[in-house]
């Protein structure tokens, strides 16, 4: 999956691109915007990540005219907190509108939640040989399915995403939050076991493991 | 203007016109002039004196009654200048021209300051803008180093921002929000993600009930204001946090219940003042008394009523009411 980051301010591009090649993404930068809409149109990249102020032109602009030829998802970064930004910029056709500062973790959730939706095969995901199903919130396994409630569903998927590799508890707890679960540290822990052990009843036996101090990896 | 006024004020020109008249009769009789022929002169003089008095006195008073009335009604008494007609009599053309220009310097006066306001707030947004870059980069810089330790910091850096900004939107005059559909839900858990490492922090509990409604509002300044009454909650030592709204027919009541120490009754009617502290802030020293000003004024331009219920020691709930009006939907 690549991303192209269209931010003027260095710093944070760079620190963007960081963060997101440590995510597994590949990056692509523009450097130089004296021809951003064309940059753009030619970019092969999966999704865009577009600021609003932007040398030259806007990034509102900029969307509306990109919009007319490409579908590749969109989601606009500003640090600019009014409403009107954000319904120009859904108007015209953006995939989320994220502002600054953001929390690293979940503009990452709203990356991949943008991808998820954007891409074609959304309805099967597969764990091993047994299927998702994020619509009737079950993993089925052959003839044995397993119901998992809306945090355990939650918390799987996210890693599932990150398959083997190390998913941390502030991660997992930014998730459901963002998901209207306002569940604490207690309640985490117990919905991570319960799901270890629906998880067991399907035959995968320690597919979690705990990493101390780090967080959870799935295997 | 009342007659006695007037007579009264008059009072000076009539000891004279009367001491003229009196010397006049002197010099009359001086003359052998008889009687009869004194009596009608000076009948003909009282006569055409109080005419040109009571002439005086009407043109006077239409004028002068409609300023007073006028005064009375205006609801923005600076407005007067722009109300009154020029008379035709020249003390009031005098007074008119006085009151045109006084009021026309005024308003100038008040256009420069209404600019530099406007100036001001447009140069805090741009600030908030370019401060928060960096801010943004610290914190993407922290992340990628896996080092969490200044992230309370940046927060707190980031609300104290926040304050300046919805500070200034809070005082100004123009229009910069947009009302929609909202979704409650969606605005809470923003907050309560943005806010979620803290109350963590803190063990506090959330528990929401019934936020599925949509009211109408600007989702970012409800965000800010929702962040506030959290940032409280937080502070006045709460370890749960009830959120519930409430649909009627005519408005929606969200309700915002913590259980905190509470706020005194003493203290209850004075909260959303500005710079008020009261009770709280002398035990708590991170009160500035701004907080719950700038949700009121916010609340009041975007419509909303706002009200708080408390009982020291057991629960601080602030109420925001949406109305529903079916006109703003698109």
């Amino acid at each position: 999956m690549k991303i192209l980051i269209i931010e003027d301010e260095k710093a944070l591009r760079d620190e963007l691109s960081v963060l997101l090649k440590n995510s597994g993404y590949d990056t692509d930068c523009v450097t130089d915007f004296t021809d951003t809409a064309v940059y753009m149109k030619k970019s092969d990249a999966d999704l865009i990540l577009l600021d609003i102020n932007l040398p030259n032109v806007n990034g509102e602009t900029l969307l509306q005219d990109f919009r007319r030829e490409s579908t590749t998802p969109v989601i606009m970064l500003t640090s600019r907190t009014s409403e009107i930004d954000e319904v120009l910029s859904m108007s015209y056709g953006a995939d989320d509108f994220v502002t600054k500062p953001y929390n690293p973790t979940i503009l990452l959730l709203r990356i991949s939640a943008v991808l998820k939706r954007t891409s074609k095969n959304v309805s099967s995901q597969m764990y091993h040989d047994a299927k998702v199903s994020t619509v009737k919130g079950s993993l089925i396994r052959g003839d044995t399915e397993q119901i998992l409630t809306k945090n355990e569903m939650i918390i799987f998927q996210l890693m599932l995403d990150r398959l083997g590799e190390i998913v941390t508890r502030d991660e997992l707890m930014t998730a459901l939050w963002d998901n209207d679960e306002f569940i604490n540290d207690n309640a985490l822990t117990v919905n991570i076991s319960r799901l270890r052990t629906k998880l067991a009843d399907l035959g995968f036996h320690d597919a979690i493991e705990t990493r101390k101090k780090q967080g959870y990896i799935l295997k | 203007m009342k007659l006695s006024g007037f007579i009264k004020d008059r009072m000076p020109a009539y000891l004279i016109f009367a001491g003229t008249l009196l010397i006049m009769i002197v010099f009359l009789f001086a003359f052998h002039i008889s009687l009869e022929a004194v009596i009608i002169i000076s009948v003909i003089f009282l006569l055409g004196g109080a005419s040109a008095e009571a002439w005086e006195f009407f043109r006077k008073k239409s004028f002068y009654d409609k300023l007073t009335s006028d005064l009375e009604q205006l609801d923005k008494k600076y407005l007067l200048a722009e109300m009154t007609e020029s008379p035709e009599f020249l003390e009031g053309r005098i007074i008119y021209d006085a009151l045109q220009e006084s009021d026309k310097s005024m308003c100038e006066n008040i256009a420069e300051y209404r600019r530099d306001s406007a100036d001001f707030r447009e140069y805090i947004e741009l600030w908030v803008h370019e401060i928060k870059l960096p801010v943004a980069g610290l914190q993407l810089m922290c992340h990628n180093d896996g080092n969490s330790k200044y992230n309370e910091q940046l927060k707190h850096i980031d609300e104290y921002i926040e304050n300046v900004l919805y500070y200034a939107r809070s005082g100004n005059a123009e229009k910069d929000y947009v009302i929609k559909a909202v979704s409650l839900k969606r605005v809470f858990g923003e907050t309560a993600v943005r806010n979620r490492e803290e109350l963590q922090e803190r063990n506090i509990e959330i528990h929401t009930e019934n936020l599925d409604a949509e009211v109408m509002t600007d989702s970012k300044w409800l965000s800010f204001i929702m962040g506030q009454l959290m940032g409280n909650s937080m502070k006045y030592d709460a370890d749960s946090i009830k959120v519930y709204a409430e649909d009627m027919p005519d408005k929606t009541v969200l309700h915002f219940r913590d259980n905190g120490i509470g706020i005194s009754e003493n203290d209850l009617p004075y909260i959303f003042e500005k710079s008020f502290t009261g009770e709280n802030g002398r035990t708590h020293k991170k009160s500035t008394g701004m907080g719950l000003y700038i949700v009121k004024k916010l609340c009041g331009k975007l419509g909303h009523g706002v009200s708080a219920d408390s009982v020291q020691g057991e629960f601080t709930e602030i109420s925001i009411t949406f109305g529903k009006n079916e006109l703003y939907k698109f």
